[in-house]
């Protein structure tokens, strides 16, 4: 793994159950009706999974929250220079709102996190699509030809200071499944 | 006999933004030969009426019973609702429209469509395109751009419980089950032809617009969101039941037009205008916000009423900022 990309443990945030197994549909409900992403068709639990060479700790799969659900939460990081935050994210519906980043000198500037809807969508926003399950989970089936994507997202640092944490947003339509630090290039 | 509307089967016109609404309207605009975007994106209003919203996915308010001019009041889009006149010939005006060769939007609860992914299983009121007929075979030619997309037979037993369901209230969805089907249809005209968009003609549009926002569009939202917030917070889900179909037409509207201003602005090499079209894509990305933490709070609406408020004055500001970045654009 690079030393530039370090994925951020979120464990502790995680507050949702996105992805379901086919046998147990109802498990999931990433969305309000229950809608979940077919956990076949994604990495295994707890793998490293590379995106467009970005490494991310894929979340647990079938054991419990998978995803944060945006409400605010604060998730601390080593405080360090870093250029991106990278997400793997999905929203109930196309979505954006602000990230604010807080940096070790006090500062707090606020970002933009924008991610595309997990629902048969485009990448409005020129993500990458990182995984797509080619059925939808409903609590009482497996849906064909609908299919649920998971996006690559990247938010950018901006400030030359030291970043210690960020706030998600308060916003229940955008899910972030894992995160990973770039670091800032040395001399740059 | 077989009632079979001529040419191609309708066009499967679809957004992710959009509902049944903007996507059956879609393929009628286009089977007249017009571009869905120019037309359906060439408008932007606000407009709330207290006490009108329906459990519907196709929801959409509208004074005056024209939903095809709510939807594109820039040009000659008219639609008016109708039901068989006949209950022992509901077929009467569909064989009728068909064999004028008119495509027939239909309501229907997607309970008894064997292509919806909520068949045998949750109620809900939807809208897809008739374009035939098949009383020999027993058949039913029914196009639906909402994925999963689907063009083709439905057996007819299957459209008539579809076309006259009671909807009856679902727990599975509350935003748009409880709300009688009664073999509803959409009669839509496409009058006038539709100009060529050039500058001068979107010009015209966005002033009619703008100025419409300035005198009661923002009024409008205001008060909207002053009632949602105070419902809220006196704990009335009923106020959350009908944000989420409400907001779901305002949130469609925005994204075309949106849309529609970004492709024409790069297309006339007008970085300003795109950038317009940016921010009213803006605001229909902040009604995801609010429009899903209402769905979300749906169990305790006061305890979501904190945050209905902080999302509406989101949405206030990106309302703002558009119509402001619109009225510059046009001094």
């Amino acid at each position: 793994m690079s030393v530039l990309l370090e994925p951020v443990d979120i464990a502790g945030h995680r507050n949702n159950t996105g992805i379901s197994a086919a046998t147990e549909t109802k498990a999931g409900a990433f969305n309000v009706w229950g809608n979940s992403f077919a956990a076949e068709y994604l990495p295994e639990g707890d793998s490293l999974v590379h995106v467009a060479g970005v490494p991310f700790r894929f979340p647990p799969v079938c054991e419990g929250p998978d995803n944060i659900r945006c409400a605010g939460q604060f998730v601390r990081v080593p405080e360090g220079r870093y250029d991106w935050v990278h997400v793997l994210a999905a929203a109930e519906r196309r979505c954006e709102d602000l990230v604010e980043m807080n940096y070790g000198d006090g500062s707090v500037d606020q970002e933009p996190l924008r991610v595309s809807d997990f629902w048969a969508a485009p990448a409005w926003f020129g993500e990458v699509k990182a995984f797509e399950t080619p059925v939808m989970h409903y609590p009482h089936h497996v849906q064909q030809r609908v299919p649920a994507v998971m996006w690559a997202q990247r938010v950018p640092v901006t400030r030359r200071a030291d970043l210690a944490g960020l706030r998600l947003p308060r916003n229940v339509a955008v899910h972030v499944f894992a995160m990973t630090l770039q670091r800032t290039e040395a001399g740059a | 006999m077989t009632y079979m509307t001529k040419g191609p089967e309708p066009e499967l016109w679809y957004r992710d933004l959009i509902s049944c609404l903007q996507a059956t309207f879609g393929s009628l605009v286009a089977r007249e030969g017009a571009d869905p975007l120019a037309v359906l994106g060439a408008g932007w209003r606000f407009l709330h009426l207290p006490g009108d919203v329906r459990s519907e996915e196709f929801y959409y308010p509208c004074e005056d019973d024209d939903l095809g001019a709510a939807l594109a009041p820039h040009h000659g889009l008219h639609a008016q609702w109708w039901q068989p006149e006949d209950e022992d010939d509901p077929w009467r005006e569909m064989r009728a429209k068909l064999a004028e060769d008119r495509l027939v939007i239909a309501a229907v609860d997607n309970f008894h469509l064997p292509f919806r992914p909520a068949y045998g299983d949750v109620h809900a009121a939807h809208l897809v395109v008739v374009y035939g007929l098949d009383e020999v075979r027993g058949l039913v030619y029914v196009s639906d751009a909402m994925p999963p997309a689907f063009r083709g037979a439905v057996p007819i037993e299957a459209f008539l419980r579809s076309w006259g369901s009671a909807n009856p209230t679902d727990v599975q969805d509350a935003f748009f089950s409880d709300s009688r089907i009664g073999r509803r249809c959409l009669d839509v005209r496409l009058d006038a032809p539709v100009p060529d968009l050039t500058p001068e003609v979107l010009a015209g549009y966005l002033s009619t617009d703008v100025e419409i926002f300035n005198r009661t569009g923002l009024a409008g939202f205001d008060a909207f969101a002053g009632e949602l917030v105070d419902r809220c917070e006196a704990g009335d889900a009923g106020a959350l039941r009908e944000l989420y179909p409400f907001g779901w037409g305002m949130q469609a509207q925005a994204s075309l037009h949106g849309e529609l201003l970004r492709r024409c602005g790069r297309e006339w090499g007008d970085p300003a205008l795109a950038g317009a079209g940016r921010a009213v894509e803006s605001v229909a990305h902040a009604w995801t916000g609010l429009r899903i933490t209402g769905a979300h709070g749906l169990g305790d609406a006061q305890a979501a009423a904190a945050d209905i408020a902080r999302h509406a004055t989101v949405l206030r500001g990106k309302y703002a900022e558009a119509v402001d970045t619109l009225s510059r654009g046009l001094r």
